[in-house]
């Protein structure tokens, strides 16, 4: 039962697009003990039902862009190969930290594009506020 | 071409080296490098990114990290959550769930790192 409700809650925020899969991976670690790495290899087989719903909708859609996404599948499974192998060759403890300091660096990525979005906002308000201001 | 050579590696080896955070990379790649709107970009960095998973989740299985019963129950539980996610959520604010988001992932992060 706890499995199926993390699944749903990372679900949830998968729909929002702000990375389901950590959520996931950190969910199993904190709630279900699970290694780390174990953990991000149970992402993979949540990932892969999940994401083919999604894939074949827009696929049907004709919202894939197969022009851009061909070469970027190509390195992309280069770069998965080095990436996969170097981790299953670090040890768990210290793969758990790198991936704490790959949290922090998405964190202060959101931060940077939810301040940037605010001011943005914050000065079209005002500036459509003056235009009002202006007319009256 | 080199542009996307970089982008396809980068989030290639990001995505093997977490099992996750490939659309991270992705996402804002598409959206600020190769010019993309928004959706499209998330569209088509999911598309882009199985592959990628596909090919990870060869080298954990080889090394039998994976544990299929967990997986396929947070499987269930996941497509029900992304089913209604993405029909209900638009109602939520996403000011709040982004910042509820940022304290909690701030919040592991600094204990995955002490």
């Amino acid at each position: 039962m706890k499995e199926i409700i993390i699944g749903f809650v990372s679900g949830i925020v998968t729909a929002t697009g702000m990375g389901g899969g950590t959520i996931l991976i950190l969910c199993l670690g904190i709630f279900m003990n699970m290694n780390q790495h174990i953990a991000q290899a149970t992402n993979l087989v949540f990932f892969i039902p999940t994401s083919i719903v999604a894939i074949l909708y827009n696929i049907v859609k004709k919202k894939i862009n197969f022009k851009i996404c061909t070469p970027i599948i190509i390195f992309g499974i280069i770069g998965a190969i080095i990436g996969a192998k170097l981790s299953v060759n670090i040890n768990a403890h210290s793969l758990r930290k790198y991936f704490g300091v790959f949290l922090l660096i998405i964190a202060g990525n959101e931060i940077y594009s939810l301040l940037k979005k605010y001011i943005f906002l914050n000065k079209n308000d005002n500036n459509n506020r003056e235009k009002q201001t202006n007319k009256s | 071409m080199i542009k996307k050579t970089i982008i396809g590696l980068l989030a290639g080896f990001i995505s093997g080296l977490f099992s996750s955070g490939g659309g991270m990379v992705l996402v804002p790649a598409f959206v600020y490098i190769l010019k993309l709107n928004e959706s499209d970009a998330r569209v088509n960095s999911v598309f882009c990114i199985l592959p990628m998973v596909i090919t990870s989740a060869f080298f954990f299985y080889k090394n039998n990290y994976i544990n299929w019963k967990v997986g396929m129950l947070c499987a269930i539980g996941g497509v029900v959550g992304g089913f209604i996610g993405a029909k209900i959520l638009h109602k939520i604010p996403d000011k709040y769930l982004k910042l509820f988001f940022l304290f909690f992932l701030i919040y592991s992060a600094i204990r995955m790192i002490i």
